[in-house]
Parts: structure tokens; C-alpha cells; sequence
């Protein structure tokens, strides 16, 4: 899933850089990178989310 | 300030964002090195990659609110993740971490520093920005801002490789112990164990309830020792005094014949009949360190007593009629003339550490305090920890075995001293006598072979919260405020 990432963000940013008129498509796509990686950090983290810590 | 400054300095934290611990983390101690990130640490370099792309956004179509809103949510994300993947390591030995350490500090932990510095950056930018900088639409890009780009790319073009070898195409993802990156396939592994089935929680082992012994069962026949010998309640008593709360645990010191018994917060010395109040005091447990609730009391000399809380926190007091009531404002609620405040402080453990206390009892012979477990829902373990009267520092921790030449034996196959719940301890005749509320059984464990030696029903006790010695009689008070005399077997 990492990789998926990583290649969204090279896609995002080769639009920003070769094709800018696609503002829109480029935004949509990290937004979905965005929601990807919170993703994958709480599927990480799902016995604990929270720090194991005293609070 | 110029437009044009204020795009280069952005650019320039675009680069820098990017080279720095993204591109060090992949070229350099990733295919030079071999190091491989776990599953949270590669969120937390997507993390930075998008703040850098945001950075590029901005660049390219001017500061939108939407990019500079979902930069902020990602910088406080990222510190989100940082404090939690530091949090799993930070209270452990000196030194003691997960991956490589650089400058001292491990790799998750400079992730929480570089996503606060980013969210700093931001806030500066923003700071320096002018109305006539906000200008959105579609820039040309200088040739500062396209090398932030390029850069850009190539440093994500080394990620696309280190995490196609690492952690592989989907569904495949990150995993908590990745092996050294090698750029040979026969070394790699692509794993589905993050897809596992695992129950969701938000504290996961850390959300564990307070004790609680009104829920508890009493009869002792149910417990987890078979067949045994009951001894009798040869008196029952009320203690008549007023109390600020209710009795949460007892001690006695025989050389001035007197009883120490705490409440929540209240520490009170009475005579040896249990019927008047010579000295007390309410601790405010709203001062310094948090005490919690008073669960453990005992003597530490004729003067000096301990209260400890379920926490594992303590307060130990020394009597003094010159107590200076103006000096112990900030130690007491109520009476701030007849004690003074020693010290205020925390036992550390280590078998004990997710576990609650509801005991603390004196050894005199070997200058030692001792404290028991309470189990809870996530740890179920009956331990003994001893800690040294001079510095209060951990000397030892045990768990009690059946002494195999005690004739005590569990009354079934999964049964355990792990269930009992021990709310009052007190050191007799080279034993710890514990008395757990949960059964109504009472405990001799031989603090030498660390085993349980004897062990009785005590039949009618109600919510016990404390045990102590006089003479040749147990006093176990209850949490009514009802006392137990009981003859030592």
C-alpha cells in the first residue's frame, strides 16, 4: 500500500510540474493520498491507537 | 516583502523537506545502509512527501486555503503519529528504542520533531505573507521552484523502489519488523500480517479500570483453593469514630498501641481500641504528585507512617505537635498541625507496573516494604513486590507458588492465585499474611521460598480492605467500616 502511495505522489506531482491545467484531478488524488496514509497508520495502530502512555 | 522571497524561502523548505529526511532516509540509510522502515514510520515519510507536495501546490497555483488547510491537518497528523509510535519506547531503559538511533534520538522521534518544525514553517510563512501574495491561479514556475520539483520527484521516485521491495504492490503493506533492505528479490518480503484480524481499541493494554472490591465474590468455597480450613470471626466491631470516607486499609504498631488506618485521602491514628481518633489528617490529593486513592497504610517506625495509593503513590508522614499549620497548608485539606509531610513520591515496578495495589505492609527485619497486585481485565497476575525502606527503590518482584508441602491444592485445572484479590497485607513471623477480598481467603506466603504456605476461608467478611496484627489476633477492617478479629492460626 506504501508503494501505491508513493507512485500517487509522483503521479500528483508530474501533473503539477508537466500538466498544471489538471489542479483538480491533482488535488483529488492527494486528498486520496491523505486519507490513504491516516488509513493505513490506524490499521497499524488499531489495538492502540492512542499513545501507551500515562495520561 | 517581495513576492518573489517569500516563494523562494517556501521553495526552499520544499528542498529541504524533501532532502533532508526523506531523501537521506531512502538513499542513504535505505540502499546504503539497509535500513527499512516499519509500517508507522512509512506513513509518517508519506506524511512529510505530501506536506512537500502541498509546499509544490502552492507554488504552482498560489496559497489556496485548502492547501494550507490540509497542510496544517497533515503536520498535526504527523505529530499525532509521532507522539504514538514515540510513545510505544519512551519509558523504557536509558537508551532502549526501536530501529536506528540518530543523534540520539530514534527515527520515529525525529519524525514528531520534523512535523512540528513543518507546522512552525507554516506559521511563519503565513506570518510573512501579504494580501498581494494570496494571488491564486496558475504560476510560472522560477527555476528554484522547478529544482524543488525535480527533486521532489526523484527523491519519491527512490521511495517507489525502496517500498516495491520493502513492502511490495498492493494489497501488500509496511510491517512492524521489516528485515535490511537489500536490492536482491530473494530477501524480499512482502507480507498481509497489518490485514490480520485484531480487536480495535484506543488504549489497547493501558485501558485498565481502577480497583474496585464491591463486585467481588465473597465465598470463600468458589475460590480457587480447594478444600480449605476456615477460621472463625471470634468478634465483629464498627469503628465509631467519624471518618472522611471509608476505611481503605490498617496497620498496627505495637510499641504505642495504636492503629493506623487511611480512608481515600485520610490518614488517622487511633488508640488500640479502635475507638478514638488521637491524631489524623486529610492529604490533599490535588498537590504535586497524584496519589490516587489511599489503598495501603502501614507504620514505618513508632512516628512515621506510609499511605500508599493505588497507584503506587505515597505520602509518608512523621507526627509533630509544632506541626506548622501555615508551612502544610499546601499538603492537607483538614488538621495541618499534627503531622508534617515527609516526602511525597512513586514506587516504580516492573512485573507490577500495569497493575493496581490495594496493600502495603512493613518488614522491620530486612528494612523492606512490601505491596500486592490486584488483577484487572487485561493483566491477571498475583505479584509480590518488595521495595527497600530507605530509598523506596524496587528490590525485588515474585510471583507466590503453592508450596508443595503445604497440602494446598487448586480446585480445578485453570484455577489460580491469579484470581485473588489481595487488599490488605501485613509481615508476622517471617510470612506476609494477605488477605484477599475476592473469596474472603486469607494467604501465608514465605517471603524466602516465595511460596504460599498456608492459606484459610474466612467466612463472613464483608468487602475486606485491610489487615493487621495484634497480639495474637488478625484485625481485618472492611470497607463499612466493620472490624474482623480473628485468631492467628
Amino acid at each position: 500500500m506504501e508503494f501505491l502511495n508513493f507512485v500517487l505522489l509522483f503521479i500528483i506531482a508530474y501533473l503539477l510540474l508537466r500538466k498544471p491545467q489538471k489542479e483538480r484531478l491533482a488535488f483529488r488524488l492527494l486528498v486520496v493520498s491523505v486519507l490513504l496514509m491516516v488509513a493505513m497508520f490506524l490499521v497499524a495502530t488499531r489495538t492502540a491507537i492512542l499513545p501507551g502512555v500515562n495520561y | 516583502m517581495k513576492r518573489d522571497f517569500l516563494f523562494t524561502c517556501l521553495a526552499l523548505a520544499v528542498l529541504v523537506l524533501s532532502v533532508v529526511p526523506i531523501g537521506t532516509a531512502v538513499f542513504l540509510l535505505g540502499f546504503v545502509y539497509g535500513d527499512s522502515p516499519c509500517v508507522m514510520c512509512w506513513e509518517q515519510r508519506i506524511g512529510m512527501a505530501i506536506i512537500a507536495l502541498l509546499g509544490l501546490f502552492i507554488l504552482r497555483y498560489g496559497p489556496k486555503p485548502k492547501y494550507i488547510g490540509l497542510s496544517v491537518f497533515v503536520g498535526c497528523w504527523g505529530v499525532f503519529m509521532g507522539l504514538r509510535h514515540t510513545g510505544m519506547h519512551a519509558a523504557r531503559d536509558v537508551g532502549q528504542g526501536f530501529s536506528i538511533e540518530i543523534m540520539s534520538a530514534h527515527t520515529y522521534t525525529w519524525a514528531l520533531f520534523i512535523y512540528w518544525i513543518c507546522i512552525v514553517t507554516m506559521g511563519v510563512l503565513l506570518m510573512l505573507m501579504r494580501e498581494r501574495d494570496a494571488s491564486a491561479g496558475l504560476q510560472p514556475l522560477r527555476a528554484v521552484e522547478k529544482l524543488a520539483m525535480v527533486v521532489f520527484m526523484v527523491v519519491i521516485a527512490g521511495n517507489i523502489v525502496q517500498a516495491f521491495a520493502s513492502t511490495g504492490p498492493p494489497p501488500y503493506a509496511g510491517q512492524s519488523d521489516p528485515i535490511r533492505f537489500s536490492f536482491d528479490p530473494k530477501h524480499w518480503v512482502w507480507s498481509l500480517d497489518e490485514w490480520s484480524s485484531l480487536p480495535i481499541s484506543l488504549r489497547g493494554r493501558w485501558s485498565i479500570e481502577k480497583p474496585a472490591v464491591a463486585a467481588l465474590p465473597g465465598d470463600p468455597s468458589a475460590g480457587p483453593l480447594a478444600n480449605l480450613p476456615a477460621l472463625a470471626i471470634k468478634e465483629q466491631k464498627r469503628i465509631a469514630v467519624p471518618l472522611r470516607g471509608t476505611p481503605t486499609d490498617l496497620a498496627y504498631d505495637a510499641g504505642t498501641d495504636r492503629f493506623l488506618l487511611t480512608t481515600q485521602s485520610g490518614v488517622y491514628l487511633l488508640d488500640g481500641t479502635l475507638s478514638r481518633v488521637l491524631r489524623y489528617t486529610i492529604v490533599d490529593p490535588g498537590f504535586s504528585i497524584d496519589l490516587g486513592q489511599f489503598a495501603g497504610a502501614a507504620f514505618l517506625d513508632r512516628n512515621t507512617v506510609m499511605a500508599l495509593g493505588e497507584n503506587k503513590g505515597f505520602t509518608i508522614l512523621r507526627e509533630n505537635d509544632g506541626a506548622d499549620a501555615d508551612k502544610n497548608f499546601r499538603y492537607f485539606l483538614e488538621s495541618f498541625d499534627k503531622f508534617d509531610e515527609m516526602s511525597r513520591s512513586r514506587l516504580g515496578t516492573v512485573r507490577s507496573r500495569m497493575m493496581y495495589v490495594m496493600s502495603l505492609a512493613s518488614d522491620p527485619a530486612t528494612n523492606s516494604i512490601y505491596a500486592v497486585t490486584v488483577p484487572n481485565s487485561k493483566v491477571k497476575k498475583l505479584v509480590v513486590s518488595r521495595f527497600d525502606q530507605g530509598d523506596k527503590t524496587l528490590s525485588e518482584e515474585f510471583v507466590p507458588k503453592l508450596a508443595p508441602d503445604s497440602g494446598l491444592k487448586f480446585a480445578g485445572k485453570n484455577r489460580s492465585l491469579d484470581e485473588l484479590y489481595v487488599t490488605g497485607a501485613v509481615i508476622a513471623d517471617g510470612r506476609m499474611y494477605a488477605i484477599s477480598a475476592g473469596y474472603s481467603t486469607l494467604l501465608a506466603i514465605d517471603l524466602v521460598s516465595h511460596s504460599v504456605v498456608a492459606a484459610h476461608a474466612i467466612p463472613g467478611l464483608v468487602h475486606p480492605t485491610g489487615i493487621a496484627v495484634k497480639g495474637g489476633d488478625f484485625y481485618i477492617v472492611g470497607a463499612g467500616g466493620e472490624v474482623f478479629v480473628i485468631s492467628k492460626p
